[in-house]
């Protein structure tokens, strides 16, 4: 190999450089991916602690609809199918209209956090005042359940001046079918 | 018979695990049998970790996302990320495992409301199992952990930690803004001796 001080057009100027910059980038990259695998294993063999994953009713879209300045309100259905209590955190993500206008809603109540009992269902409301000066659009983005490893549900918001207002659902908590209570009847 | 209406979403377990007041029991025992055998700086790593981890979730919804951007741009976004740094607290929470806080409260919570403790006390020792797969995960990515991770999962574990309460609270909570006015008066005191 011939090294010169001459740089060729379109060459580094210092291979040697280069070369260690590699060897170093190379060394940093092991550590951090060593590090990563130690983590990992570590984790892995930590205390369990179970979880709760969501499961949203397949094409599950929650919608609502009203002109700027009007109150909307969305809900869903809940259903604890554990055995044990379980505790909702709904928050929205931001919207983001077809326009490319993102729309950070201002739920009320901002945090709200609900007790589900196993085998019981309950509805969650969330009321979303619509900026006045909001371009009216059709917006979509997420309800995230907090804290529980999968599944989010769609949003779906449409603003608009002759869009007729959504639905007020009402709190109506109903008893469901205990998990693990199928028994015959002898 | 009217058959039942199906709800829109389903709380479930998640595969290879159950949330049982057994399970929930023996999670709680392994957490505290974990904490002879780890470092300090380990077990509070881990829930530091488990606060940026939490942080960085929450900062993905529209609240959480306004409170992270109001903090970068201030001062306090400012030096919080350099003390962050300097001291090295991002190595801290990333070189740790990353404690399922907000599981872990949620399932203490589970096991308070339980109606078999009793039964369940009666079992122990019960071992508990491992994290497995995803204990393992990794929720950093090629970004590690950041102070307003740290700072966003706090908000969101302190505003949990207040509504679990005052939920737990709520079926026996007495009205607010209720008093108290003195019955009849107590009857003199009365007997041979004073008379």
């Amino acid at each position: 190999m011939r090294i010169t001080n001459d740089t060729p057009a379109g060459s580094s100027p210092e291979p040697f450089a280069d070369l260690l910059r590699l060897q170093t980038d190379f060394q940093a990259r092991l550590a951090d991916e060593t590090f990563r695998y130690l983590r990992r294993l570590h984790g892995t063999l930590a205390p369990g602690s179970p979880g709760t994953v969501v499961r949203p009713r397949e094409g599950l879209l929650v919608e609502g609809a009203g002109p700027p300045g009007a109150r909307l309100t969305i809900g869903v259905d809940i259903e604890n199918v554990q055995r044990v209590h379980c505790v909702v955190s709904p928050q929205l993500t931001s919207l983001v209209g077809r326009s490319g206008t993102t729309w950070f809603p201002a739920c009320e109540p901002p945090q709200q956090t609900l007790l589900v009992a196993p085998g019981r269902s309950e509805r969650i409301a969330i009321v979303i005042p619509v900026p006045d000066a909001l371009p009216p659009d059709e917006y979509r983005g997420a309800m995230l359940l907090q804290g529980f490893r999968d599944g989010a549900i769609a949003v779906r918001v449409v603003v608009g001046h002759a869009v007729p207002p959504a639905t007020e659902p009402a709190p109506k908590p109903r008893p469901a079918k205990r998990p693990g209570s199928r028994r015959k009847a002898r | 018979m009217t058959p039942r209406t199906a709800s829109d979403v389903r709380l479930l377990d998640a595969p290879d695990e159950s949330r049982t007041t057994v399970t929930l029991l023996a999670s709680l025992t392994g957490r505290l049998a974990a904490l002879q055998v780890v470092t300090g700086s380990v077990a509070v790593g881990s829930m530091v970790a488990g606060f940026c981890a939490l942080g960085r979730a929450a900062s993905g919804t529209a609240e959480g996302a306004r409170l992270r951007s109001a903090i970068a741009a201030s001062r306090v976004g400012t030096n919080g990320a350099a003390i962050w740094k300097a001291l090295r607290l991002d190595l801290w929470a990333t070189s740790v495992p990353a404690s399922p806080v907000l599981d872990q409260l949620r399932n203490d919570a589970g096991l308070l409301l339980a109606d078999d403790v009793a039964e369940s006390l009666s079992l122990l020792p019960v071992p508990s199992q491992p994290a497995g797969a995803f204990g393992g995960e990794d929720p950093w990515g090629e970004r590690g952990a950041e102070f307003l991770d740290c700072l966003v999962g706090m908000w969101a574990y302190g505003h949990e930690v207040s509504a679990l309460v005052e939920g737990l609270a709520a079926p026996t909570l007495p009205p607010p803004n209720a008093f108290h006015s003195p019955s009849a008066p107590p009857a003199p005191p009365s007997g041979v001796v004073l008379r």
